[in-house]
């Protein structure tokens, strides 16, 4: 049997799995530099009223990903006969291509990233769950072998994982993944070849995955995953990056799943440790709930004016020149206009009403908890004065 | 004339089989396989990849390895989705990870695309003298179901290149009756969709 190399320029951004943690190989300030030079002006002109008119529409993560993957293989057709890429290598046009995807994600990324309620109640539910599953389950409630049960085995893979939300696009926050999942894959090829051992393969892999990510919680995990799916271009999400990808999804899905029977627990035992886990969690001396944005750090945000990171996807037109606006972009502004004053004097009000109310909290420290209670069932939002 | 792009077809292949019918064992014999020269490879904990010739065309294999511990058999389905061909290992030596590989076979016939190319493997062949699954109830059985059967033998590489080159083969022939896309497609997956068996699992 002959076996040869079937094309090695069909999968250009496969990732070597004995690269440890892969480093993004994208050069962003390359393909901003060529999206300033005055002969992309048409390109830059085309993506910019992409972004407004997304931002306009009312869309949901699920159709906005349809225009999106519609629009970057539109864009794909225009690079590629574009006078300045003309002359570009593949991994030219691959970087413009990896950098406009970048662009377009971070413009757009507040409104479709854990935008709907569902998607933040979802990332709330699961982060919570491992919060509590922390507590009591054990590398062998996973059937993780004995050799295997080692902090090392998954210390760097959590590491990896907890990275995903320091970053705002797709390629990016898929790279947190690659990386955790190589991690594991490394060592375990290591072990094997070390120890002359048989191969271990899935078995072992897919344990330490998920008591990698029990141990690492990392934050919004259902909205990174289903904001990588929806919005990753979807020619890069095949082979061992859509495998990888697969495997989290599937630790997703086995984590919200868990019960009794899925650590072999006996149905009591299992209650009796979510109890405790939750006792431990909630009682008074208990470490704070990290994940969760606290209602302290929200409200210093927003009396901070420096600090305002503007949300050009919800605010289309910050960047806008007025001498470009068409007609009909000068009646959705004054449209997004009103939205925005009804918008912000509601905002300002409650929030007004919860400033008293927070600094009611801070200075009765032994009712916090009676009143952060149902503050927590209102609005979802933790009560910082569990730090005090 | 074929068309080039029908001359390089990708493959995605999942293994399916109870842990320890050496699975991992029986893949990595195929792609760290010593017929292999001047070719790109991909040798990871779970995922493999490589590619095998079959006359002018090649098919490159990727290679899907899933976990054989029961309690994440309702995750399979995640696995097993658009695969072109599926290889389910048993250890001839273990009659429980027969009926395990026959629970498979159910599974994909009843779940899985009627387009999977199955294979049934009878795993460490090198072992006649704990034989405890004869090859003629594992041939009976395949026949039965339509499968191509192969007693493999990971230690000593018996038939495992063949068992590929025979998925190969076939792929190679199904697709120039009716191209037959590889690779699943994740925007048709809703992010938090559960596979039809989770909760009949976890109830």
């Amino acid at each position: 049997m002959l076996i040869v190399d079937a094309d090695p320029h069909r999968s250009p951004s496969r990732v070597s799995p004995m690269e440890p943690s892969p480093s993004s190989s994208l050069d962003f300030t390359d393909f901003l530099t060529r999206m300033r030079h005055p002969a992309s002006a048409d390109l830059f002109r085309f993506t910019n009223r992409f972004i407004v008119s997304f931002s306009l529409c009312r869309t949901n993560a699920e159709n906005g990903s349809s225009k999106i993957q519609e629009f970057l293989a539109k864009i794909e057709t225009i690079i590629r006969e574009h006078p300045l890429w003309v002359h570009a290598s593949d991994a030219e046009i691959e970087n413009a291509l990896e950098g406009l995807e970048k662009y377009v994600m971070l413009k757009l990324f507040n409104r479709v990233f854990a935008a709907s309620p569902e998607d933040a109640e979802a990332d709330l539910r699961i982060s919570k769950k491992i919060l509590l599953l922390q507590h009591f389950v054990k590398p062998d409630h996973l059937d993780l072998p004995g050799n295997f049960q080692i902090e090392a085995s998954w210390l760097n893979a959590a590491k990896e994982l907890k990275k995903i939300n320091a970053f705002r696009s797709p390629y990016e926050k898929l790279q947190c993944i690659m990386a955790c999942c190589h991690a594991i894959s490394n060592m375990l090829l290591e072990v094997s070849k070390s120890a002359n051992s048989s191969p271990v393969g899935a078995d072992v892999f897919l344990p330490i995955l998920i008591y990698a990510t029990i141990k690492a919680n990392p934050p919004q995990l259902h909205s990174n995953l289903k904001f990588i799916q929806l919005f990753r271009r979807q020619s890069k999400l095949v082979s061992e990056i859509e495998f990888y990808l697969t495997s989290m999804i599937s630790t997703e899905l086995f984590i919200i799943n868990i019960d009794a029977r899925s650590l072999s627990m006996e149905e009591t035992e299992f209650q009796k440790s979510m109890e405790s886990a939750k006792l431990a969690i909630d009682g008074p001396s208990s470490e704070p709930i990290a994940e969760v944005e606290t209602y302290k750090d929200i409200i210093s945000t927003m009396h901070c004016d420096k600090e305002i990171i503007l949300d050009e996807g919800k605010y289309p037109f910050m960047e806008t020149e007025a001498e470009d606006l068409t007609l009909s972009e000068v009646q959705d502004l004054l449209c997004s206009y009103k939205q925005l004053v009804k918008r912000y004097t509601k905002l300002s009000n409650t929030l007004h009403k919860l400033s008293s109310h927070e600094f009611q909290l801070l200075n009765s420290p032994v009712e916090h908890l009676i009143c952060s209670d149902s503050l927590d069932k209102k609005g979802k939002i933790e009560p910082s004065v569990q730090k005090q | 004339m074929a068309m080039p792009s029908n001359k390089n077809k990708n493959a995605k292949l999942v293994l399916l089989g109870d842990v320890g019918a050496g699975k991992s064992s029986l893949v990595l014999r195929f792609v760290k396989g010593q017929f292999i020269e001047f070719q790109e490879s991909t040798i990871g904990a779970a995922f493999f990849s490589q590619t095998v010739s079959v006359n002018d065309e090649s098919v490159k294999f990727e290679i899907w390895d899933t976990a054989g511990q029961e309690r994440y058999h309702s995750l399979a389905p995640m696995y097993y989705r658009g695969a072109a061909a599926a290889i389910i290992v048993y250890d001839l030596t273990n009659p429980a990870s027969f009926t395990r590989a026959k629970k498979w076979v159910q599974e994909l016939q009843a779940q899985g695309n009627a387009n999977t190319i199955m294979a049934l493997a009878g795993n460490k062949a090198d072992m006649l003298e704990a034989r405890k699954v004869t090859e003629e109830e594992a041939k009976t059985y395949a026949q039965e179901n339509g499968l191509f059967f192969m007693e493999t033998s990971a230690k000593t590489a018996l038939n495992v290149n063949d068992i590929f080159y025979e998925i190969a083969k076939k792929l190679v022939q199904a697709q120039t009756v009716a191209p037959n896309p590889s690779g699943m497609i994740l925007m048709d997956r809703p992010a938090d969709q559960a596979p039809p068996r989770t909760s009949s699992c976890c109830a």
